[in-house]
């Protein structure tokens, strides 16, 4: 049984740890970095950034100042971001709900 | 910026130089009957679009840009038109240097360039999905 919790909990900082920011979890007072929330809020972070460049753009656009194909690389650029923020979140809370089902 | 947003603004400029290409393009063929107003007047001068790379110095690539826009110094066309306002004392009309054959051509051109720009952006896009779609 702890072999199996000690997988789960390394596999849930590694998935932390690929999402570029701080750790959570067990051995969070080992490493330098935030909790859980902490790398939710500067994943986010990065997905608005991006979005907000997209708004800008298109308003721009709107007003005749920017040329199309700069919003769309904007808004794409934007929309990746979006996905990879999604997809390491979804990642993420999957991890963090195998260990709250682990049997103690 | 990861690579593939490099690419991305690469590809965007490349798209953004065809613009100003097919506006251009889009001038000398509307004015290829421009002649002059006055007798002996020059009529339309057929507009050149020349590009040239240049580095982004936020992201450290080459992009394209328009190098300037200049002017074709072909001789013009003559036309025998005595009763034309701009015929000259011989009764001759100046015809724009504009060829539509040229134009077309020209116009072409811009549209596969664009094309290929575009190509690159959904591929370049394309990819980091995928990707990303790894995670799901």
């Amino acid at each position: 049984m702890s072999t199996s919790m000690a997988t789960a909990i390394n596999a849930y900082v590694d998935a932390v740890k690929s999402a570029g920011a701080g750790t959570g979890g067990a051995a969070a007072e080992k490493m330098p970095g935030g909790n859980f929330a902490d790398v939710m809020k500067s994943i986010g972070e990065s997905a608005l950034e991006a979005g907000a460049k997209a708004d800008q753009m298109s308003i721009a656009a709107v007003e005749g100042k920017a040329n199309v194909a700069e919003v769309v690389t904007a808004v794409a650029n934007a929309e990746l971001a979006l996905q990879t923020v999604v997809a390491v979140r979804d990642q993420v809370v999957t991890a963090y709900q195998e260990i709250l089902r682990m049997p103690i | 910026m990861s690579e593939f947003q490099k690419a991305m603004q690469v590809a965007t400029s490349g798209m953004i130089a065809q613009n100003v290409r097919v506006r251009v393009i889009s001038q000398n063929i509307a004015n290829a009957e421009s002649l002059g107003t006055s007798p002996g007047g020059k009529p339309y001068q057929r507009q050149t679009v020349s590009f040239k790379n240049a580095m982004d110095r936020a992201s450290g690539v080459e992009v394209v840009e328009v190098g300037r826009i200049g002017v074709d110094r072909t001789a013009f066309g003559q036309n025998f038109d005595p009763g034309h306002p701009a015929a000259d004392e011989n009764g001759y009309v100046l015809l724009p240097n504009v060829k539509p054959l040229i134009e077309m051509v020209d116009l072409r051109q811009a549209q596969r360039s664009y094309e290929a720009n575009l190509r690159v952006v959904d591929v370049a896009r394309t990819m980091v999905s995928r990707t990303i779609d790894l995670l799901r």
